[in-house]
């Protein structure tokens, strides 16, 4: 991309004309670098990275969802989204955010296609519903799914931002009425970068970005192509109640001492144990708290079928096969229970029944049918 | 010996039998072993009781009970693979367990153990496993011993993604939707082994009463009793 | 009548709507349809779940007013179950509440609807040192009023523009005769449409404190589940009250500072738009914030009515209970009623979805026949708007001394009569006016939290009705709010412990729903019937009145159930 876009201005060349002086350039792409988790060694890279490379077009569609990603991208505190959307990459079809509407957004889609063929960046908010022929969802007279699948044919990869996109989110959950599916399971000739979360983390999206314009390339990500960056590590390997995790303090009622001092809250069903995500080291908002710092546990948010592993204030999920609402703990001892019974009828049974027998001396067979 | 008299029936003459060779002893007991400890301490992991108090840093109540689990997992694991590889190395009891389920002897047999239990009798004495022991040792020791430790080691590796149990087996989870998901199976394949133990030492006990082949024993020492036949007198059990 | 025009995607909006409308020869509307073309089902996603998890999936309904959704569901069970939440609580809701409001109606009025009355290209035109002077002479103390820096916007928006990457602004309107601003106008509103971007993260902050994040922030049945502490450094104390003084003092400097002062300056420029738009004329609020406990309307900061007919002299009272009030008609939706039935009171609906419009891809939908996925609610069978409109007028009618002064304040800035109110430019307004009430509650509400602490009142939660087995076998309630986009309402109905049926009527479903059975059109048809375009090809003045009212169409259109399943029978005594 950068050969053919060469043309268009850098994020550096910009910043200047924004008035930002060469220090806090390079003060901005230190900061950067660390956020993304990088060397200090690597911070000339970024520098140059930003200095020469072009702003790169991205769409964004949104299929079903609640919007609480794009809320989430405009909270961003560094890179600023206005950097982002202005100086790092080019919005040029955002259906939240646009200021055209109507058959004038349609033609910018298919001019994108057209111009940027294989060069922009789908990025996808929201999943497409595939019940019906699709039309639990229909943008400028067509199904959503048709438009997610002919822009993800020209684009050059594909973001999906947050749990719509990644993993179906709240309108997949049993009994997912509309047939809602993520990017991965329609797409399949494109790299799909997963960003879940409800939201994801603002600094994480626009993190995202910074890391595919800094280094031109996609970043590690896991098995569950996600980036490792910031879905490296549990909630709970990085939680600051971690110490009363591993003393044995529990929150064990919402308002007891426990509470009051910020003990584990495990037992109120917290889901950092399970969960992959930054909230506990990067935090939300700027750094301000995190769901367990405001003494809520984590409800797991951007892990796959959180929203079917509930009740969120239970540490167990009820047995995942349809049909049955019974946590593993109560079938145990009740299949214990009725094992204990069953040997105690049993043996009842066979000491009346051979309470005169004499000892009993029986041939022995050898292994069984062997 | 009793100063008393006690007249003795004729007895039958036994013959003594090498059955369970010691790695298959030392086996089981590991494994009871290890059982007992991985439910405690599983119990306690999933709902912690032992509280405590002061500050933090002066306890590690919890991180010691995940430690015992872990241990003990590994104990497990390892007699596990030891056991698989003596099915192969060992004597022929040691394979007496396997589910022949394409020979219709092995259905035979696996049919008359479990009729005459539910007919209050105690089945026919084995050298080594019947059909219906060694189907139960495969459903819950082996199968449920492989959910436990693909599960356990899966949700192990959540702490180190990258690392070796991640590797090796982090896979599991995506594959049952999620640590959740895969938590919920390690839990209810947790009491199947409740369910296991309360089967296998009553009926262990009540074939030991019947058989008088020194069953219980016999996972000490490695020996059980086979009654000598007597001349002319035709068996009806298989004992090749 | 002449041509049809079609806007859809309707952009800066949330959701997916769809606008049809027959101009006449002179560009004006004459006929008007609105389409929400998005379905997701939440409601019946939730049933035979924890009652306690709801506010979580409802929260979900929509990520832009995120927490209102929380807000209602939490209060529906609280109410069907029987908690009462301490007043720690209910203030933390109250700021939660607030915070949202003044956020998004400051990010509706830049970022979603300003772009409507702004030309951004103009702006290029726009000399820093008169643009410094406008600013100063609308805001005296605004620190960034000065030539330097619009020099300095100026030159970031040429270069912008002179990348011929325009990327969110590209293929717009700009150039429109309709754009009445001058350039320096154009110029100041462009950088205040930045300075919003980067004020409104940190007043969400305040969520994030009591709520753990935002979008989407923690609630909790019963209270709320953070912690109110002054001796644990981990808990909300002293430094964190402090933040969030910080973040409202921020907030209200940049409402009183920038937003009120932007929206009258352009407003004056736009008197003509408050003969336009004005749509139904009837109003609903289910009112909120109070004062003592949710029990009590009558402590309401926002009261609850009914205004009918433009007819400011009378207030009706609204019963959230009656069966007879609200109901919903599915004649244009493309939902399934049994045979004979009309309308329905939400908790006796039975509902299938039932898709007869167009096989996509299509390029009209048919007035005439059903064409949206929102229902039809009405009060008493009447069409009525909710909205920032609606609270002020409701507040207004009610002789409330805290509106009438906003309101009649800004009347008299703008120098337009009161019936001004009822129309596009009173809409967007109101929503103004509405937030600079707002920021000021928002104080009152913290120094009410710390008052409580100061007392030694910490208590945020009741736990004593936590555990599923103290409640009821069979019970429901309900839970109102006002979302920024106008009345909301859950209702639940739980058994043995699990929700066994769910339902919330919203904001942009009375706004923007379809015709009912007798052809009322809903608020946003109604509103569009004579807006005259200036240019047909471009639904620059569509857009205008749509965005006035701030659609949310996710919210709007999650109703009910599919596969003919009787959903709702719930009865809220």
């Amino acid at each position: 991309m950068r050969e053919q876009l060469v043309r268009r201005p850098s994020t550096w060349e910009v910043l200047q004309d924004r008035g930002i002086e060469r220090r806090d350039f390079l003060k901005f792409c230190m900061t950067t670098t660390a956020a993304l988790g990088l060397e200090a060694a690597l911070v000339p890279r970024v520098v140059e990275a930003l200095e020469t490379q072009p702003r790169l077009p991205v769409m964004w569609m949104h299929g079903l969802e609640c919007t609480c990603c794009s809320e989430s991208f405009i909270r961003s505190a560094h890179p600023l989204v206005a950097d982002i959307v202005f100086n790092m990459i080019s919005l040029d079809y955002d259906d939240t955010l646009q200021a055209a509407a109507g058959h004038q957004v349609e033609a910018i889609r298919k001019k994108m296609m057209q111009e940027y063929d294989g060069e922009y960046v789908l990025a996808v908010e929201g999943n497409a519903p595939t019940k019906d022929g699709g039309v639990y969802c229909l943008v400028a007279g067509e199904t959503f799914e048709s438009q997610l699948l002919e822009a993800a044919a020209h684009a050059k990869f594909v973001i999906a931002w947050g749990s719509c996109a990644s993993n179906g989110c709240v309108q997949a959950a049993y009994p997912n009425p509309t047939g809602a599916k993520p990017v991965r399971k329609l797409v399949f000739d494109k790299p799909v970068i997963n960003v879940p979360g409800c939201p994801p983390i603002s600094e994480v999206m626009t993190g995202l970005l910074t890391y595919v314009l800094t280094f031109g390339k996609l970043p590690e990500l896991d098995r569950q192509n996600r980036p490792k960056a910031f879905y490296g590590h549990r909630i709970h390997d990085k939680c600051y109640r971690r110490a009363h995790f591993d003393a044995g303090q529990f929150v064990e009622r919402w308002d007891d001492g426990g509470a009051q001092k910020g003990w584990c809250l495990y037992k109120m069903g917290c889901r950092g144990p399970t969960t992959y995500n930054a909230c506990s080291s990067m935090m939300w908002n700027d750094g301000t708290s995190f769901p367990i710092g405001s003494g809520h546990g984590c409800i797991g948010c951007s892990e796959d079928n959180f929203w079917d592993d509930g009740p969120f204030y239970e540490r167990l999920t009820s047995i995942p096969l349809p049909g049955i609402d019974s946590t593993p703990e109560t079938v145990g001892k009740v299949a214990a229970g009725a094992a204990l019974l069953g040997v105690a009828g049993h043996a009842a049974a066979f000491a009346i029944k051979h309470r005169n027998d004499p000892p009993r001396d029986k041939e022995m067979a050898e292994g069984g049918a062997s | 010996m009793s100063s008393t008299h006690v007249a003795i029936p004729e007895a039958p003459s036994y013959q003594r039998v090498y059955v369970w060779q010691w790695p298959i002893r030392v086996f089981h007991w590991i494994t009871a072993a290890s059982i007992v400890v991985l439910f405690t301490s599983g119990w306690l992991i999933g709902n912690p009781t032992l509280v405590s108090n002061g500050e933090a840093w002066e306890h590690f109540v919890m991180g010691r009970v995940r430690e015992v689990h872990l241990v003990a997992a590994m104990v497990f694991t390892l007699a596990f693979a030891w056991r698989s590889a003596w099915f192969f190395l060992g004597n022929r009891h040691a394979r007496s367990g396997f589910p022949y389920f394409w020979k219709p002897s092995w259905w035979r047999n696996l049919v008359t153990q479990g009729l005459d239990y539910l007919k209050l009798e105690a089945g026919t004495p084995h050298l080594g496993h019947n059909a219906l022991a060694g189907l139960s040792y495969t459903l819950f020791i082996i199968g449920l011993g492989l959910v436990q430790i693909f599960t356990g080691f899966a949700l192990l590796g959540q702490a180190q993604p990258g690392g070796l149990s991640d590797r090796l087996f982090g896979w599991v989870l995506p594959l049952l939707g999620g640590a959740m998901r895969a938590t919920a199976w390690h839990h209810l394949a947790a009491w199947g082994f409740v369910v296991f133990v309360v089967l296998h030492v009553y009926i262990i006990f009540i074939d030991a009463r019947q058989y008088r082949n020194g069953l219980i024993v016999s996972i000490i020492t490695g020996y059980k009793f086979k009654r000598r036949r007597a001349a002319g007198e035709t068996s009806k059990a298989n004992d090749d | 009548m002449s041509p049809r025009i079609v806007v859809d995607p309707v952009t800066r909006i949330e959701g997916h709507l769809r606008i049809e409308a027959n101009l006449d020869d002179a560009g004006v509307v004459q006929e008007a349809l609105s389409s929400g073309t998005m379905w997701r089902g939440i409601e019946v996603i939730l049933q035979g779940r924890d009652p306690r998890d709801a506010w979580a999936f409802t929260e979900r309904i929509c990520g832009v007013c995120t927490t209102v959704h929380a807000l209602a569901s939490i209060r529906a069970v609280e109410n069907a179950i029987g908690i009462e939440i301490p007043d720690n609580a209910n203030i933390i809701r109250n700021m939660m509440f607030l915070t949202q409001m003044v956020q998004d109606h400051v990010v509706h009025f830049y970022q979603l609807h300003a772009l409507d009355w702004v030309d951004v290209v103009s702006a290029l035109a726009g000399d820093p040192k008169e643009t410094a002077e406008l600013n100063q002479a609308i805001s005296p103390h605004w620190p960034k009023a000065t030539p330097g820096y619009y020099a300095d916007v100026k030159a970031t928006l040429k270069r912008f523009v002179d990348s011929g990457q325009l990327g969110i602004f590209a293929n717009a309107y700009w150039g429109n005769a309709s754009y009445k601003l001058p350039p320096a106008a154009n110029l100041m509103a462009v950088a205040h449409y930045l300075e919003a971007l980067e004020w409104q993260k940190e007043l969400v902050k305040i969520h994030t404190v009591f709520g753990g994040k935002n979008p989407h922030p923690n609630y909790l049945v019963g209270g709320m589940p953070c912690v109110l502490n002054l001796d644990d450094d981990t808990a909300i104390g002293a430094e964190k009250l402090a933040f969030v003084k910080d973040r409202i003092r921020e907030a209200q400097a940049f409402v009183e500072q920038v937003y009120i002062p932007d929206l009258l300056a352009i407003a004056s420029f736009y008197t003509d738009w408050a003969a336009i738009g004005g749509g139904l004329g009837s109003y609903l609020a289910y009112g909120d914030l109070p004062r003592t406990t949710l029990a009590d309307p009558a402590s309401y900061l926002i009261p609850r009515g009914v205004i009918l007919d433009k007819n400011l002299a009378e207030v009706l009272p609204v019963d959230p209970t009656d069966l007879e009030e609200i109901t919903e008609a599915v004649t244009h939706s493309w939902y399934r009623y049994p045979d004979g039935v009309q309308a329905l009171h939400p908790w006796e609906g039975v509902t299938e979805p039932h898709y007869t419009g167009p096989k996509p891809p299509f390029r009209n939908l048919d007035e005439t026949k059903a064409y949206s996925w929102l229902k039809t609610p009405r009060w008493k069978g009447r069409a009525v708007e909710v909205g920032p409109l609606a609270r002020m007028l409701v507040g207004y009618a009610s002789g409330r001394d805290d509106f009438k002064a906003v309101v009649d304040a800004a009347l008299a800035k703008l120098g337009v009569p009161a019936t001004a109110l009822f129309s596009t430019l009173g809409r967007t307004a109101a929503r103004g006016l509405e937030t600079q009430l707002c920021v000021g509650w928002l104080m009152e509400e913290y120094e009410r939290l710390v008052a409580n602490v100061r007392a030694g009142n910490t208590a945020t939660a009741d736990t004593r009705k936590w555990d599923p087995k103290t409640w009821p076998a069979e019970c429901r309630g309900y839970g109102l709010t006002e979302a920024p986009r106008g009345a909301l309402g859950h209702w639940v109905r739980i058994q043995d412990g699990k929700i066994a049926n769910y339902q919330a009527i919203v904001p942009s479903t009375w706004n923007a729903s379809p015709r009912d059975a007798s052809g009322q059109r809903g608020a946003y048809e109604a509103a569009l019937l004579g807006t005259p375009l200036s240019d047909p090809e471009q639904p620059l003045e569509i857009l205008r009145t749509i965005h006035s009212f701030d659609p949310c169409l996710a919210c709007a259109s999650h109703v009910f159930g599919p596969d003919g399943r009787e959903l709702a029978s719930v009865r809220v005594r």
